[in-house]
């Protein structure tokens, strides 16, 4: 019962947050519904959010709908939890998301009539690595110059945009389509384990989200990490280097965005196009700040996010209410748990010491007050 | 008890509204759109093909709803939300979504799709590359004359040059319906004005607004009055480089002066795609004669292409709207050919 309360105490402020923005969209489907075909209606909201229920939870097929689509925010927001720890703000998940997604297709392609076994894994690993290759630029030019991540990361987001339409324009482009695009990944797919869609990646997703919390929690790397983001003096004093694990965990972030791209590559979308949006790089900071970057609630975060984009096209459908709806709900998550004293006041919740670690992280890394954290920038 | 209890309240309010009745049944066929990424009011693909799935389903009296998409890895998910609730017609909207349709179509033999602006491949074997295999028999890409459309944006285009000169700028060249609407576009422009001059440029790319200004901007300097944008993103490039220039753009697929609103100052006229009508026509094929397949295209013949009204023109040239109109006639009835 204690580590219920316990827990409870961690989780209330995000969970107050959650009913708080569904409450204020609420409002929000109301006045909109005066201005569309359906006219005026106060119940509208539930019976949205019903079917919004439903289409995530309600069946077979949506249950594995919402499990698929939280398995790359899974990773997404590993990643950004990850970098938060060691108090940097990778924003670049969704330029690693591509680079990750792009090399996984090509590979992919590459060993579309090879057998599963060799083909799959390889195809994995070469997300996974690009990933990784695209997070270490940042964290090189941090450890190295102190370039600041929250830049470097936005700037590296649009080159890898341009670069990678590039390239399936130029270099791999697949004969036979009126539009560039790679060719379709084949039997280098993830193998669908249940149903129609639940694939290899979610169990990935799921077994990456225990290890990244046995590393956080039960290895050396993980209290360097996690030591480096409360005070890098007191980590370079205490023997670590501060610079060594700063650019360490930039790749480690960009890895985890980086197999986020694959698995979303090889379990449902089979080819690269330039057309390919990276949404899942702007939601995973949502979930990783949700999460409050620990990866079990980064796992319930993903799957809240997950059966809102699972459960939107039934709402679409039964209610016409729009999808836009469910960006208005997650950005107003996010909005109550950076003005969490709303929340509080609201919901009485006592006032704790300062326990949102991650968004003082978000809110120093943009205001860039703190030196310290730059390791090697003052040199 | 001052304190609010919000879960047991959500709850009680969730069972209440499971009260309230469903919505949108209603008699006849359940027709439903899954868009392209992006948003519904986009005044572009997704925008007009909804307005033509409504009007076909009012046509056969029907029901029309549609799905949003929001990223490329929803398109699978957002077909089979409409597969699972019985839907009879599942219309796709964009080349993008067009692998995720002929899967679902070929699952789903019961059910009809329509592809908007999807040619049909269905490759034999792996070293096919002409399209030999079977298009499903319940799966109909609705696809459009551009050389007809771009003969008609040529008329525009040879009617209000001053300099003798026009310009063009396609995406890239190994894409045939680009180079059919500019084909299309050079004779229409010498129909009207026999010693025009058409400057041609290919960027090669679709994604580049600053290779399309770069483009347009050495046309102008060659003293083109008129360009043709026929490049996706690239050509917003063009259509910026003829604003600055103050000279006339003409549009592509969709009334640009409609899309595009920061540069409608120098959009005369669009090459039209009329996907309203092609999706309506569709829906209603499917009433009248039941199950559609292969490539359908949209043409004169049917009122799938046409020139968009013309703006910033006051007054309109004497005869402008009458060649367009004769020039329309005359591809209907087959007598005039724009390539």
């Amino acid at each position: 019962m204690t580590r219920l309360r316990a827990a409870w105490r961690v989780a209330s402020i995000p969970v107050y947050s959650i009913l708080l923005a569904l409450l204020v969209a609420a409002v929000v489907i109301i006045v909109s519904s005066t201005f569309t075909a359906t006219g005026f209606d106060p119940l509208l909201p539930l019976a949205a959010y019903l079917r919004l229920l439903i289409g995530a939870f309600g069946s077979p097929s949506g249950i594995s709908n919402t499990l698929v689509a939280a398995a790359p925010l899974m990773f997404g927001g590993l990643a950004v939890g990850l970098g938060l720890k060691a108090g940097l703000f990778n924003i670049g998940v969704a330029g690693q998301f591509l680079v990750g997604a792009f090399a996984s297709a090509v590979v992919g392609a590459s060993l579309a009539g090879a057998p599963m076994l060799v083909g799959m894994p390889l195809a994995v690993l070469a997300g996974a690595l690009a990933g990784a290759a695209y997070g270490f630029i940042p964290g090189f030019l941090k450890a190295r110059t102190g370039a600041h991540e929250v830049v470097t990361t936005i700037m590296l987001n649009n080159a890898a945009t341009l670069l990678l339409t590039w390239a399936v324009n130029d270099l791999v482009r697949a004969p036979g389509f009126t539009f560039p695009r790679t060719a379709a990944v084949g039997e280098s797919a993830l193998p669908v384990l249940i149903g129609r869609n639940l694939h290899l990646g979610v169990v990935l997703a799921v077994v990456a989200i225990f290890v990244v919390r046995w590393v956080l929690d039960r290895t050396t790397l993980g209290f360097e990490i996690r030591t480096v983001g409360l005070n890098p003096e007191a980590a370079r004093y205490a023997g670590m280097r501060p610079v060594f694990i700063t650019a360490l965990t930039m790749t480690l972030s960009g890895l985890l965005a980086g197999l986020a791209g694959s698995i979303q590559m090889l379990g449902v979308i089979g080819f690269y196009a330039p057309g390919i949006t990276a949404s899942v790089g702007f939601d995973s900071i949502a979930v990783a700040l949700l999460g409050r970057s620990d990866p079990i609630g980064i796992l319930f975060a993903a799957l809240l996010f997950g059966a809102f984009r699972a459960g939107a096209p039934l709402m679409q459908i039964e209610t016409s209410v729009p999808i836009e709806v469910i960006d208005i709900i997650q950005a107003l998550v996010i909005l109550f748990l950076a003005a969490d004293l709303i929340v509080r006041r609201l919901f009485r919740v006592r006032a704790a010491k300062p326990e949102i670690a991650e968004l003082q992280t978000v809110t120093k890394t943009w205001g860039g007050t703190t030196p310290s954290t730059t390791p090697g920038g003052g040199d | 008890m001052k304190r609010l209890n919000p879960l047991a309240l959500i709850s009680i309010l969730a069972i209440l509204s499971t009260s309230c009745g469903t919505l949108g049944i209603g008699g006849g066929l359940k027709i439903g759109m899954v868009t392209d990424i992006g948003q519904l009011e986009d005044k572009s693909f997704n925008e007009f093909s909804w307005k033509g799935v409504q009007d076909g389903a009012k046509a056969v009296g029907g029901t029309a709803q549609v799905i949003v998409t929001k990223d490329i890895a929803d398109y699978k998910q957002n077909i089979q939300q409409f597969v699972d609730q019985k839907y009879d017609v599942i219309v796709t909207v964009g080349f993008l979504i067009g692998t995720d349709t002929l899967a679902a179509a070929q699952a789903n033999p019961g059910i009809q799709f329509f592809g908007i602006d999807q040619f049909i491949c269905v490759p034999a074997d792996a070293n096919d590359k002409e399209c030999k295999g079977k298009v499903p028999d319940n799966y109909q890409g609705l696809v459009f004359n551009e050389a007809q459309a771009g003969y008609l944006a040529g008329i525009v285009a040879g009617t209000i040059t001053k300099s003798g000169k026009i310009g063009a700028v396609g995406g890239r060249s190994d894409v045939p319906p680009v180079v059919n609407y500019i084909k299309g576009y050079e004779n229409g422009a010498k129909s009207v004005k026999s010693n025009v001059q058409v400057l041609v440029n290919y960027t090669e790319d679709f994604n580049a607004p600053d290779k399309g200004e770069a483009s347009a901007k050495t046309m102008i300097s060659q003293g083109a009055d008129v360009v043709f944008q026929v490049a996706g993103l690239t050509g917003a490039g063009v259509l910026r480089a003829a604003c600055n220039a103050k000279v006339w753009g003409i549009g592509v697929d969709v009334d640009q002066y409609l899309s595009l609103p920061d540069l409608q100052s120098c959009i005369v006229t669009s090459a039209e795609k009329r996907l309203q009508n092609a999706a309506g026509e569709a829906i209603k094929r499917f009433k009248d004669k039941g199950k559609q397949s292969g490539n359908y295209t949209n043409d004169a013949t049917n009122a799938g292409i046409g020139a968009s009204p013309i703006r910033n023109l006051s007054p309109v040239p004497a005869g402008l709207e009458d060649k367009i109109k004769q020039a329309t006639e005359d591809m209907k009835s087959g007598k005039l050919k724009p390539v």
